[in-house]
Parts: C-alpha cells; sequence; structure tokens
C-alpha cells in the first residue's frame, strides 16, 4: 500500500507543474507535424470548387470560382457514372467474397485437421509477403487466352485472392484459435453440424474481425490501380482509379480542376468512413501489422 | 472406431471449408509464380511463341544498363523509405503519446493519408510538383533552382517523400499501440534510479517495443519493394529511369514492349530478392530483438 502511494505520489510530482506554456508549445507543435498529412486534403477539396484558371491562382486562396461546376461537368462530359458503377460493382461482389472465404478457410486453418493443412497455410503466409504484382505476367496470359480482358472479371478474382485476401484468412485464423472449444462441444450436443456450428456460432462471435477484413477489403478494392492497368482498355470498362487520369486534353495536357472534383468524388466516401469510425480503421489497420 | 470415423469426417470437412480459397490461391498465384519462374527461361513476347532459351534472359539482364540502373533505384527507394518512414513513424509515436485534450484528433490526422485513396493521393501531388506549381515556385523564390519530379537527382527522394507522407501514419499507429503497452512501472523505477528521459528510452522503451520495430521493419522493406502506383502515376518511372524501380521495369518490359519472357525473369529476380531478404530478417532477428512473447 504505502510504495503504491509513494510511486502515486512521484508520478503526481512529475506532472506537478502544470506549466501551460508547455502545453500550448505541444499543441503548436503537433499542429505544425500535421501539416503535411493533412493540408494536401484540404488543398484537394478547395481546389475541386475552383475553375481551371482559379485553380494556378494562390494554393489556399479562397477563390472557389466554380462552385460546383466542376463537379457536373465530370459527369456531363465523361463516362465518370458509369467508372463509379464498375468500382462500386468490383467492389459488392470482391469484399463478401473475400469474407466468406476467408471466414471458412480460416475457421478450417485453426480448427480442424486435414491432410496438407500446415503446408496450405504456410503457402497463405507467402502470400502476404511475396508482391502479386509477380504474376501478373502468365494472370494477363492465362485471362487473355480466356478472352476476359477488358472486363471486371480478373479484377474482381485477382482482388479476393490478393495479398489482402491472405491477410484476412490469417486473421480470421488467429480470431478462431482464441474462442474457446467449449462452445462448438455445446453446439454440437444441441444438434448442430459443423456448418451449422460455424453459422450460428462462430461467425455471430467474429463482428469485429470481420469489420477489420471487410476495411481491408474495401480499401483494396476502391484503390486497386495495377491490375486495372494491365487489363482495361475502354473507357466505360475502367474503375475509377484509372478514371482519374483521363481528365485529359488531346495533347495530353491534364484538366486538373475535373481531375480534383473527380479526385474528391473517389476520396470522400473512404474519408467519411474513416471520420464516422476513426477508431475501427485504426484498430483494424494497425491490427495488420501486429498481428500479421 | 468411432473417433477415427470422426477425424475423417473432420479432415473431409476441413478440407471443404478451405478449399473455395485454397483453389483460387493455387490457380491465381502458385501455379503463376512456377509460370513466371518458367518463363523467364523462354523468349516469348505478343506476337513470338515461347522458345526456350536457357538463362539468356539473364544473362540479357546482366548487360541491360537500364536493368542495373534499376536495381539501384529499387535499393535506395527500398532503403529510403525504410529508414524515413520508421524514423518519422518512430518519433510521431512518441510525440502523440502523450496525455493531452484533442490528441485523438492529432493522431486521426496523421492517419488520414493512410486512407486516401493512392492516385488521388498521387494526382494532388503531381499538382503541386508541376514545374511551375506552388513548391517549385516556393523553392525557386528561396534561390533554389528547384524542378522536384523532372529533376533525376531529386525526383527518386520527392517520391521516397510523398510515399511516406501517404504511408507513415500506419506504422505510428503500430508504435503508438506498442509504446502505450510498456508497462509504466518500469520507467518509473529507471527514473527513481536516475535515468534520463533519454536513457529510459534507450534501455526500457526501445527494447520493450522491439519485436513490434521487427515485424514492422519487415513489412516495410517489403511493402517498399511493391510500390508501384505513386511512381507511375507521377513519374511514369523518369526522368532518364531515375525512377525506375525493379516492379516499374517489370510493368515495362511486360506491358508496354509485351517481352514476356524477359519481364518474367525481372519478376523472378524481385521474387528472389523477397525470399532473400525475408530468410536474412529471420536470422537477423535474434541479434536485434530484445525479447518475444
Amino acid at each position: 500500500m504505502r510504495t503504491d502511494a509513494v510511486s502515486a505520489g512521484a508520478r503526481r510530482a512529475e506532472r506537478l507543474p502544470a506549466r501551460p506554456a508547455w502545453t500550448l508549445l505541444l499543441y503548436v507543435l503537433l499542429a505544425l507535424v500535421c501539416l503535411p498529412f493533412v493540408l494536401p486534403i484540404l488543398w484537394m477539396f478547395l481546389s475541386s470548387l475552383k475553375s481551371a484558371q482559379g485553380i494556378f491562382g494562390s494554393p489556399f486562396g479562397l477563390n472557389v470560382d466554380a462552385g460546383l461546376k466542376n463537379f457536373t461537368q465530370v459527369f456531363a462530359g465523361y463516362p465518370f457514372a458509369r467508372q463509379y458503377l464498375n468500382s462500386l460493382l468490383t467492389l459488392a461482389i470482391s469484399v463478401p467474397v473475400t469474407m466468406l472465404l476467408a471466414a471458412t478457410a480460416g475457421y478450417a486453418f485453426a480448427r480442424m485437421r486435414f491432410p496438407g493443412r500446415d503446408v496450405a497455410f504456410v503457402m497463405t503466409l507467402a502470400a502476404m509477403m511475396v508482391p502479386a504484382e509477380l504474376v501478373a505476367i502468365p494472370q494477363f496470359i492465362a485471362f487473355k487466352n480466356l478472352h476476359l480482358t477488358n472486363t471486371l472479371v480478373p479484377i474482381i478474382l485477382l482482388q479476393i485472392f490478393s495479398a489482402t485476401g491472405a491477410l484476412s484468412v490469417f486473421l480470421m485464423r488467429q480470431h478462431f484459435i482464441t474462442l474457446p472449444r467449449e462452445l462448438e462441444e455445446a453446439g454440437r450436443i444441441d444438434g448442430l453440424g459443423t456448418l451449422g456450428v460455424f453459422r450460428y456460432i462462430m461467425l455471430p462471435l467474429s463482428r469485429p474481425v470481420l469489420a477489420t477484413v471487410a476495411i481491408f477489403a474495401v480499401l483494396n478494392s476502391w484503390n486497386d490501380y495495377f491490375n486495372p492497368l494491365i487489363y482495361l482498355n475502354d473507357e466505360a470498362k475502367m474503375t475509377l482509379p484509372l478514371a482519374l487520369q483521363r481528365f485529359t486534353d488531346p495533347l495530353g495536357g491534364t484538366y486538373w480542376n475535373l481531375t480534383l472534383a473527380a479526385s474528391v468524388l473517389v476520396a470522400l466516401p473512404v474519408l467519411l468512413a474513416f471520420l464516422m469510425a476513426q477508431r475501427t480503421f485504426i484498430e483494424s489497420l494497425a491490427a495488420s501489422g501486429t498481428k500479421g | 472406431m468411432a473417433s477415427h470415423l470422426l477425424a475423417r469426417r473432420e479432415a473431409r470437412e476441413g478440407f471443404l471449408f478451405a478449399l473455395p480459397y485454397l483453389l483460387g490461391m493455387l490457380v491465381f498465384v502458385l501455379l503463376p509464380l512456377v509460370a513466371v519462374l518458367g518463363m523467364s527461361l523462354t523468349g516469348w513476347s505478343l506476337l513470338d511463341a515461347p522458345t526456350f532459351k536457357g538463362f539468356a534472359n539473364y544473362a540479357k539482364l546482366a548487360r541491360d544498363l537500364e536493368f542495373r540502373g534499376s536495381l539501384g533505384v529499387t535499393a535506395i527507394f527500398t532503403v529510403g523509405i525504410v529508414a524515413l518512414n520508421l524514423t518519422v513513424a518512430l518519433l510521431l509515436a512518441s510525440l502523440l503519446n502523450v496525455r493531452l485534450a484533442g490528441i485523438a484528433a492529432f493522431r486521426s490526422m496523421v492517419f488520414s493519408p493512410v486512407v486516401m485513396p493512392i492516385v488521388a493521393w498521387s494526382l494532388i501531388w503531381k499538382f503541386l510538383l508541376q514545374p511551375q506549381g506552388p513548391l517549385n515556385t516556393g523553392l525557386q523564390h528561396l534561390g533554389l533552382d528547384a524542378n522536384l519530379l523532372l529533376n533525376p537527382k531529386t525526383a527518386l527522394g520527392t517520391l521516397i517523400v510523398i510515399e511516406v507522407l501517404k504511408a507513415v501514419g500506419l506504422n505510428t499507429v503500430i508504435f503508438l499501440s506498442a509504446l502505450q503497452g510498456v508497462p509504466p512501472e518500469q520507467r518509473e523505477a529507471a527514473r527513481l534510479d536516475g535515468a534520463s528521459p533519454w536513457q529510459v528510452y534507450r534501455h526500457i522503451t526501445l527494447p520493450m517495443i522491439s519485436p513490434t520495430l521487427f515485424l514492422v521493419f519487415l513489412v516495410t522493406v517489403i511493402g517498399a519493394l511493391k510500390v508501384f502506383t505513386p511512381i507511375w502515376v507521377l513519374t511514369g518511372g523518369g526522368p532518364a529511369g531515375a525512377t525506375t524501380t525493379l516492379i516499374v521495369a517489370m510493368f515495362k518490359q511486360g506491358f508496354t514492349f509485351f517481352e514476356f519472357g524477359y519481364a518474367s525473369a525481372i519478376a523472378a529476380v524481385l521474387f528472389f530478392a523477397v525470399l532473400l531478404l525475408t530468410l536474412l530478417q529471420w536470422r537477423l532477428r535474434k541479434a536485434l530483438v530484445f525479447y518475444e512473447d
């Protein structure tokens, strides 16, 4: 008891001089440190409201002379709505499938013995590490022979079986290992089969990990650039990351006002989701580093 | 007897549960990996049918000045990213590890580029770094002849900074949660014994978070070897090959010139580099990591 009191006293003593000047200095330092991270994003929002000429004025000038004109032009003059749908469709398929495969494979790796399991698990770990870009060439030749280039099929499939997919399996396995076996036994006594135990007992206990997997899969799908660059040539077939580079004049010059308005439309849903669920986002993404 | 049957049922069901994922991994990752190693031994382009050439592609790589240049670029880029990212992440995490009203907002701000779409982030910087853009003209006002992305001397360093600004928030929060896991009693005991704040940091805090440091180091090295999008959007590998990393070189050979065999040889080199690095780092682990859970 006494030692506790002493150490608490020592701790208090260390913090006692409240020194408001130091606190203020700390806030100023923190604000300065944050500038290079947030200014580019703020600049994107501000500049998306400026005209093609106005954008070249003072970077943080408040001459938002275009209003929302850039945004209407992005949809009126370009197949941007179609490209937005392509991205949404890709995401709507690849994210739930990634979650489902990660949950089933993760459960099998964690709880069931089957021949080849350990080899398969080591392969999954390797797939998290080896850059998927390495195998782009044979993948491309295969999809080309199947006449699937310029479709979303290779994009979706390669998102599901990407390093993110492997990480998802790994995260699910690490989670299922921690659940007590008694839960499964209780389920079996109640007459559930393996699928029933998985569906009605294990999955409902996995919501936080599934949320993590979903966040990874959404970001992976929404930001995917490498494979769309290889496979998609038609403007109408493109997904958003490629679409952002299509606001150009015939000589290859960029219409920056339109590019930035489109960038806002691509970034906004993700940034809003992040603002609404900051803790979940940060903890989920940090989990990749601490558990991976 | 019954347990034997149960084990067989479990094996069958386990296999079925894992099958959809394993099949996909086999078809889309493992077989292509074997294929890419095989293809690296062939002459194969969009127009020509594949012919076996042995190690001719590798011999050509050894003579190829552009490829040798890209090895150097990859080494500088990787070392630069890892050094800058880990240093900044550790500094930021230590700075953000204070009890202060509103500290969560600062953490979120540092983290926000992590969730920004990478192409949008790259395009923002592409505008800011145009020859007459605000950053270069700002530096020119200071008397520097700056054209950061178009000067072969500064392009790679500029890309490193842009990539680290985008990604460092992730390592920061990982370090932050490791720092918060260090029990305060040990630091206080050392302080009472007369250790300076730096000694406490160096001899207690850093060793305590060394497993996290090591893991983040490994992930960041391999992550740096994979970086493609910001390079392709901002410089396309230029100027004069100054930012052509191995992955950019592979992409150019494979999907601009459609030299599949030659590009596969570059991919194979990258694969063996990743493999070697991973093995090397696991050996280093023993020397660098103070303790493990």
